[in-house]
């Protein structure tokens, strides 16, 4: 059985999955200059707008259902990716408390994302992946090879995560959170934002008017350190690779790539060489410089705007590109409208875990 | 609707202890002292099982319910503390941290899938490593731990009087469903709901059933 994309939507700093689009193509990004985790240093981040983060997730997820073919979620399987799950919560009541004993501790899981929903929508069953940065991108993975082997007929995948202190200040002690907007593939760029999302896509094993076919899946790992990527560009070339011979498609076949492109040294410099090494001239860029890194929720995201570039037919810039690192690779500086047939996704984690996913156009 | 496909156990292990697990023979496993002091309890553990089950390279499937949490406990201390966060504390707080270091160890290049689903880990680790055995037609490490040994916890554990644990098995599809049985109901005392699932399937491997049913 194929596995097609017939419906989803979104929440992210620039908004739902219209306003991303146009964000996205209008290079108008939903970064801001943050201090309030902490205070004494600015940081660029993407900020979602919601009270509750929940009541936000199952909003999105009512507006799928809404607009899809089904009554309701009870013959539909859930997966989710998420990297952080209740993080957000259990760090409340740990900094106000500075004690566990009011930490439910199903909260704090990252379970307590597919929890909430079959609590709202009954769905027939749930699984939660936690790959990092992969997360909802191997939801994806999974949810073809489970529809491509027949085991089910709908899948609803959800990508979501929230800010927390975890993330935000983790990531600083790293040394790879920029103070600006990020600027992807930049020779001078200085860093990632981290940001939050949800993002919900709704797979079938029966084609609608409107549907986009996850045509391929691939995975692997570096196995070579966990969290700089193998400065060769093997890990990535695999996954690549993997989707590709999925799909059965050449690299020629291949239109445009949504780059992971997180804005760090290391990320966007093997990334540009894995691309570089594998593909002749296809375009690529990175649209974190508009959300951010939305970190478990990314391939969820970012699976939504290949779907949008194949039905819009207009690749996307790359939104402050002055300066490309790697001049061997078609990084675009203005909106590019063409006929798009298949768009890779790139997503790539701490660990060494990597995973693309290849869209295609319904002839 | 589901699937339900035959898998063969090819090797199975399990483990745990009330608080510590005392010999994981990590010497043994990991003889790179640099590499073995970043290890976290559940990579320790994930490679002890890994060992125990001959597995040295292919897919695997990681399961735990709580995840990293000593390495989240020490950033979120040194938050409130208002301390440095060490940067080997935050890239081993990923869930995907133990299996990932197995794939550095043994140079193991093929994928990696991490299930966090609640006290149905185990479960949904199986259904995925059956499903990955099944598109690949390969043998899948499906492995599951939890370490909730940090200081304070009996503050917010009321699942487990088993502070480490870990269960695993190598399983490959069987083409042949012919005395494949379904996973046993079987309690094991105080064991965290998150390995109950793989743990049965560990004991029932213990027992003799080879060939168990799993739904996709």
């Amino acid at each position: 059985m194929k596995a097609f994309i017939n419906g989803y939507e979104s929440n992210s700093c620039v908004g739902n999955t219209k306003e991303l689009m146009e964000s996205i193509y209008k290079q108008q990004t939903g970064i801001t200059i943050d201090t309030s985790y902490m205070p004494e240093t600015p940081v660029g981040l993407g900020k979602m707008k919601y009270n509750d983060f929940f009541e936000n997730l199952n909003s999105v997820v009512a507006t799928v259902l809404q607009k899809s073919n089904l009554e309701n979620f009870h013959e539909t399987l859930l997966i989710v990716g998420s990297s952080v799950g209740g993080m957000q919560e259990s760090e409340q009541h740990y900094f106000k408390d500075k004690n566990y004993k009011n930490i439910d501790t199903s909260r704090h899981a990252i379970s307590v994302i597919s929890d909430s929903l079959e609590k709202g929508f009954n769905f027939c069953n749930s699984r939660s992946i936690s790959t990092a940065c992969t997360s909802s991108a191997n939801a994806l993975l999974l949810a073809k090879r489970l529809i491509n082997v027949g085991a089910y007929k709908n899948i609803l995948v959800v990508g979501a995560d929230a800010l927390c202190y975890t993330t935000v200040c983790g990531f600083y002690a790293l040394g790879v959170l920029s103070s600006k907007v990020c600027t992807p593939f930049n020779e001078n760029r200085d860093g990632m934002n981290v940001a939050e999302a949800v993002a919900v896509l709704l797979v079938q094993d029966e084609q609608t008017t409107d549907s986009i076919e996850l045509i391929g899946a691939g995975a692997s790992s570096d196995a070579y350190h966990m969290t700089n990527p193998d400065p060769e560009a093997n890990g990535a070339i695999a996954s690549m690779s993997n989707a590709l011979k999925d799909a059965k498609l050449d690299a020629a076949d291949i239109d445009y790539i949504n780059a992971h492109g997180t804005g760090t040294m290391a990320n966007d410099t093997v990334e540009g060489l894995g691309v570089e090494k594998l593909f002749r001239d296809v375009c690529i860029s990175s649209t974190k410089a508009i959300t951010g890194h939305t970190l478990g929720a990314a391939g969820a995201i970012e699976a939504i705007i290949s779907c949008e570039v194949i039905k819009q037919g207009m690749i996307p810039a790359q939104t402050n590109l002055r300066d490309a690192q790697n001049k061997s690779i078609n990084i675009p500086n203005e909106n590019i409208k063409q006929d798009v047939k298949y768009v890779m996704s790139n997503s790539f984690a701490f660990g060494g875990n990597n995973t693309s996913l290849i869209f295609g156009e319904i002839n | 609707m589901s699937k339900k496909v035959a898998v063969n156990i090819i090797s199975a292990s399990k483990i745990y202890a009330p608080k510590k697990i005392e010999d994981l023979e990590e010497k043994r496993i990991v003889p790179k002292m640099i590499i073995r002091r970043r290890l976290t309890r559940n990579a320790k553990i994930m490679l002890y099982i890994a060992d125990k089950c001959a597995f040295t390279n292919g897919k695997i499937v990681y399961a735990s319910a709580f995840g990293e949490l000593q390495s989240t406990v020490g950033i979120t201390d040194a938050i409130l503390n208002e301390t440095q966060i060490s940067p080997t504390l935050f890239q081993n707080s990923v869930y995907n941290s133990a299996p990932s270091y197995f794939s550095l160890l043994n140079e193991d290049k093929d994928e990696i899938i991490t299930i966090s689903s609640g006290m149905k880990s185990s479960l949904d680790a199986l259904k995925t490593a059956a499903l990955q055995a099944l598109v690949s037609n390969e043998k899948v490490l499906c492995v599951a731990t939890e370490c909730l040994d940090i200081n304070n916890i009996e503050e917010a554990n009321n699942c487990t009087n088993y502070l480490e644990a870990g269960a695993g098995v190598v399983l490959e599809i069987a083409h042949d469903e012919s005395g494949a049985v379904e996973i046993e109901e079987s309690k094991e005392e105080g064991l965290i709901d998150s390995l109950l699932d793989l743990v049965k399937v560990v004991k029932m491997w213990e027992n003799g059933y080879k060939k168990v049913f799993i739904n996709l």
